[in-house]
């Protein structure tokens, strides 16, 4: 078996069999080990809780050699996350000169989790969410649960 | 000819260089005899400026130049007359030329342009015909071509010149030989001769999608970022499909950016593809195109350039030698100044000719010839390793005597002095007398990028043979036209002098065509839509081939003549505009790729493999020794080696494992392609003579040296640490300015990877994750080289304590070292 493949049914394994709390995982598509779907809870304690998002893991065929992306399927009011049909994520570990090959998924969706628990207001894609979050938490907070309500449910 | 008097927008001084060149062709009105032409020029019916008459001819070589005061709407107009019939009422009119003056030249940028045009009746209607070149140079500081001084005009300095103006096939009595490559007439130092620009319509150089067979689903295939984005090819999205030649991407934060394969730029707006906006897309890119093309036109190589730009580097790199070093050793260094020869002969001298045309020089003083130009004089420079003050003693070489016994010196069909030992039967550049640098134990200059070129062309395999290789094809159908022209013929017939025609366009090959058609065709035979070639993942714009390109059955057919393209550039002296990926240079040079090249392919994957390297990976990576090959949707597995797939990557043979996957990744999966192109190449340029240069000076010699904005860079530099203000920064772009061209491509192609700057300048500079502007980082002890960052155009720079200090360390990392981060 090849390369990326051996490595990424290895991770889906560990990551199917002991999956970090409130995440679940699955293939896209049976036959392609390099897409799979994530459902993550969103954590309690934050505006997203309650909410159920779904995500897209996509590993490239260079993978582990080249970082995967992350995709929230699910519309989410972040500043770390594009509000818009994509909902591309900046994670920092996901970026092309700080992603290492050792680095595993399971520690992927945990960053991922952590963002929601502690949004990141300095490196983030949405500005003005951002600029609400440093201003006005419970703006924040309240907005955020909205979008939570109408989109995550 | 009327035109509106702006005498005030008008500077004071003289800022614009008309040199009158030659006619040819010109109307025979009468049947017996031939005319006296002469030629009168005014800018804006005044200033008006007359040559001498040349006798008896329709084909009057003058080459006199005139300084002149111009504005941009200044109209220039040259006007030929025979001088036996400028008394009567016709004044014996042969034909003019109108030039609006700011639709050739530029006076910002400073430059030299060659216009070839037809000769135009006046309002008499009299019959006219022919063509006039002239040259129109901003650069008044350049010594002028013929003979500027007063009295000159007399025509008495160079009676025989007239004769081999009229049967010089190549219009040029300058070179006397009609097979060889018509130079600037005169050894006037100027940059090549822009040649006639064809004014005829811009083509659009974008095929239209699908004509190429392959176009949306093949290039998606290669695993671009458009694969993300769903269901849409990167040639299309929810809005529809992308204007021609465009297509979408995304940069590490999944912003969507726009890549203008048209005109090699990118954007952050969506371009439409109705409408207006069409049009003005259109004129956006012809405009592009317009800039790329001149561009490429003033782009030159250090043999083309003035003698006086380059003692100044040699001056420094012997200052830095002679210090001390060497004992007493006297370094001695030609200047350059061989190609220089222009001004006014010394008292006493004399220009002759043989009859057949090649010139000599008499000394009346002394009552001796010699061929060699005394204005072209060899001087020789001396540094006393004992005097402190370095000194520089010049002295002409010919009071270094008689050559020794059995030697003879000789000129090139350039006029190039070089030096037969019939003792041995051999031939140098190196004049015998002088102490050969080779001798001697001083510090060599690493690398004299214009040495070799010298070296290299003098060859006799890059020798231009007798006879004419003609060139005929359409605009439209450049690719295909130029395939089949150039596949016909033998790679023999190819070193004849280059004839290029476009299709139902008039025009001579003066060298305007050939640079024309070598720049229209590198556009389209390295577009990505055909497949052939693709964007490496390091920026948008060094090219690299692609393994995908066999979806095209002729594919291997299309690398051979790629690469006799290449090298019938490099042989005729024309450029690409095309810029390839260091390791395909290498490659060409028959080098080994090794990891480093790998940042030039893909910076994300040269991380991980270093990283891989770097660190234990047992029990982490879980690799064999294979890898996954994407090809059009279907995943293939390779084996970098036999039976690779059931081979563990272990801590102990992961080197093994790195140096494959770069062969590989660099080499392997193009190999095919890479061998038609190297056999096609390789008919023109042999391997073992481009071999004399490194890769970064293959890549100078294949595209050519640019003319660098050095104000344009400043402005668009990021500093990180630093302030446009620090001591150190100030340093950097003094240093900067008082480099030439070749020095500055060279440290362009160390921060950046290649010497090519975008289309619109440093401001739309590519880094490996989308726009990437030029960074300097305040980084690194001071007693270490400079290092950079290729994929983020980055320079890190220790804040050094002198300008001495910062032009010692930043020359010596751009030249000794091999881009990435070295020490």
């Amino acid at each position: 078996m090849a390369n990326s493949q051996r490595r990424i049914t290895k991770e889906l394994a560990e990551v199917t069999s002991d999956p970090p709390a409130g995440v679940t995982v699955s293939l896209a598509n049976e036959s392609n080990v390099h897409e799979w779907n994530i459902m993550m809870d969103g954590p309690p304690g934050t505006p997203y809780a309650g909410g159920k998002f779904k995500l897209l893991l996509v590993l490239p065929t260079d993978y582990p050699f080249k970082a995967p992306t992350l995709n929230f399927k699910t519309k989410i009011w972040h500043p770390n996350v594009t509000f818009d049909e994509k909902g591309s994520m900046c994670l920092g570990m996901l970026k092309g000169d700080v992603w290492k090959p050792s680095s595993k998924i399971m520690s992927i969706l945990t960053a991922a989790q952590q963002l929601l628990v502690e949004p990141n207001p300095d490196d983030a894609v949405e500005a003005s969410i951002a600029q609400k979050f440093k201003e006005d938490k419970a703006g924040f907070i309240k907005e955020a649960q909205e979008y939570t309500k109408k989109y995550a449910n | 000819m009327v035109a509106p008097r702006m005498d005030s927008s008008l500077p004071a001084q003289p800022n614009l260089r008309l040199t009158i060149i030659a006619a040819d062709g010109l109307y025979k009105r009468d049947v017996f005899r031939f005319p006296d032409p002469f030629a009168v020029a005014t800018l804006n019916g005044e200033q008006t400026k007359t040559t001498t008459v040349i006798k008896r001819t329709l084909n009057p070589y003058w080459n006199e130049s005139f300084d002149m005061r111009a504005s941009e709407e200044s109209i220039l107009a040259v006007q030929i007359f025979d001088q036996k019939k400028f008394k009567k009422k016709d004044q014996g009119f042969l034909g003019v030329i109108n030039v609006r003056i700011g639709d050739v030249v530029d006076f910002s940028s400073g430059q030299d342009q060659m216009l070839t045009r037809d000769l135009k009746k006046s309002t008499d209607n009299l019959v006219v015909h022919g063509k006039l070149i002239i040259n129109l140079s901003t650069n008044l500081d350049a010594p002028p071509r013929g003979n500027l001084a007063p009295g000159n005009n007399a025509g008495a300095g160079r009676p025989s010149m007239g004769t081999p103006a009229g049967s010089s096939a190549s219009g040029f009595p300058g070179a006397p030989s009609p097979a060889h490559t018509p130079g600037p007439p005169g050894p006037s130092g100027a940059p090549m001769p822009n040649g006639g620009i064809p004014s005829g319509p811009t083509p659009g150089h974008a095929p239209a999608a699908g004509s190429a067979g392959p176009s949306a689903g093949g290039s998606q295939a290669n695993g671009g970022p458009g694969r993300q984005n769903g269901t849409f090819s990167s040639f299309e999205d929810a809005q529809g499909r992308l204007p021609a030649g465009w297509e979408r991407r995304e940069d590490n934060l999944g912003r969507t950016y726009y890549v203008d394969h048209n005109t090699r730029s990118t954007s952050w707006n969506r371009p439409s593809a109705t409408g207006g906006g069409e049009t003005q897309r259109n004129n956006e890119r012809v405009a592009n195109t317009q800039v790329e093309r001149q561009r490429h036109q003033e782009r030159t190589l250090p043999e083309d350039r003035t003698g006086a730009s380059s003692p100044s580097r040699e001056q420094q790199t012997a200052a830095t030698n002679g210090g001390g070093n060497a004992a007493n050793a006297a370094t001695m260094m030609a200047t350059g100044a061989t190609t220089a020869g222009t001004g006014e002969l010394p008292p006493l001298w004399e220009q002759r000719h043989t009859p057949e045309g090649r010139p000599y020089f008499v000394d009346h003083n002394t009552r001796t010839t010699t061929w060699v130009d005394p204005r072209r004089q060899q001087y020789i420079r001396m540094y006393g390793g004992q005097n402190a003050n370095n000194t520089i003693q010049q002295q002409p070489v010919s009071q270094l005597g008689p050559l020794p016994s059995g030697w003879e010196m000789r000129l090139t069909n350039t006029a190039r002095v070089y030096f037969v030992d019939h003792n041995t039967k051999t031939t140098t550049w190196d004049d015998p007398r002088l102490p050969s640098s080779l001798d001697q134990n001083v510090p060599q200059y690493k690398r004299d990028f214009r040495r070799k070129l010298i070296y290299f062309r003098s060859q006799p395999a890059l020798r231009i043979l007798s006879g004419q290789c003609h060139v005929k094809i359409r605009r439209s159908h450049i690719f295909e036209d130029s395939y089949a022209e150039i596949m016909r013929q033998s790679a023999t017939d190819l070193k004849k002098r280059l004839m290029i025609k476009f299709d139902g366009e008039d025009g001579l090959d003066y060298g305007g065509l050939s640079r024309e058609f070598f720049f229209l065709l590198s556009h389209e035979m390295f577009n990505p839509f055909y497949c052939l070639f693709e964007y490496s993942a390091h920026d948008n714009y060094t090219l690299q081939i692609n393994p995908h390109s066999g979806i095209n059955p002729e594919h291997l057919n299309y690398f051979k003549f790629i690469g006799r393209v290449v090298g019938l550039a490099i042989f005729h002296r024309r450029f690409l505009d095309a810029f390839f990926i260091g390791a395909l240079y290498k490659m060409m040079l028959n080098k080994a790729v090794s990891l480093s090249d790998m940042e030039g392919v893909d910076a994300d994957f040269h991380r991980s493999l270093q990283w891989m390297l770097d660190n234990p990976i047992e029990g982490v990576l879980d690799q064999t020794f294979s890898t996954e090959d994407e090809r059009f949707g279907q995943t293939q597995v390779e084996d970098l080696k036999p039976g690779g797939r059931d081979i563990e990557v272990t801590d102990e043979n992961k080197k093994e494992y790195v140096d494959l996957m770069v062969k590989w990744r660099i080499q392997k999966r193009i190999d095919e392609q890479f061998q038609a192109f190297i056999t096609g190449f390789h008919e023109l340029i042999p391997a073992e003579l481009v071999n004399v240069f490194d890769e970064r000076e293959l890549e100078l010699l294949i595209g050519g040296i640019a003319e660098i904005d050095v104000d344009d860079w400043k402005k668009h530099t990021d500093y990180r640490g630093y302030t446009e203000s620090d001591e150190v920064i100030k340093f950097f772009w003094q240093t900067i300015r008082s480099w030439d061209g070749e020095q500055k491509s060279r440290l362009l192609q160390f921060a950046t990877g290649t010497s090519r700057i975008p289309v619109n300048g440093f401001k739309d500079l590519q880094g490996s994750d989308g726009p990437r502007r030029f960074t300097i980082e305040k980084q690194g002890e001071v007693n270490n080289l400079p290092k950079s960052h290729t994929c983020f155009n980055r320079l890190d720079l220790p804040a050094y304590k002198s300008l001495d200090q910062l032009q010692t360390k930043l020359t010596m990392a751009v030249e000794e070292t091999m881009g990435f981060g070295q020490e």
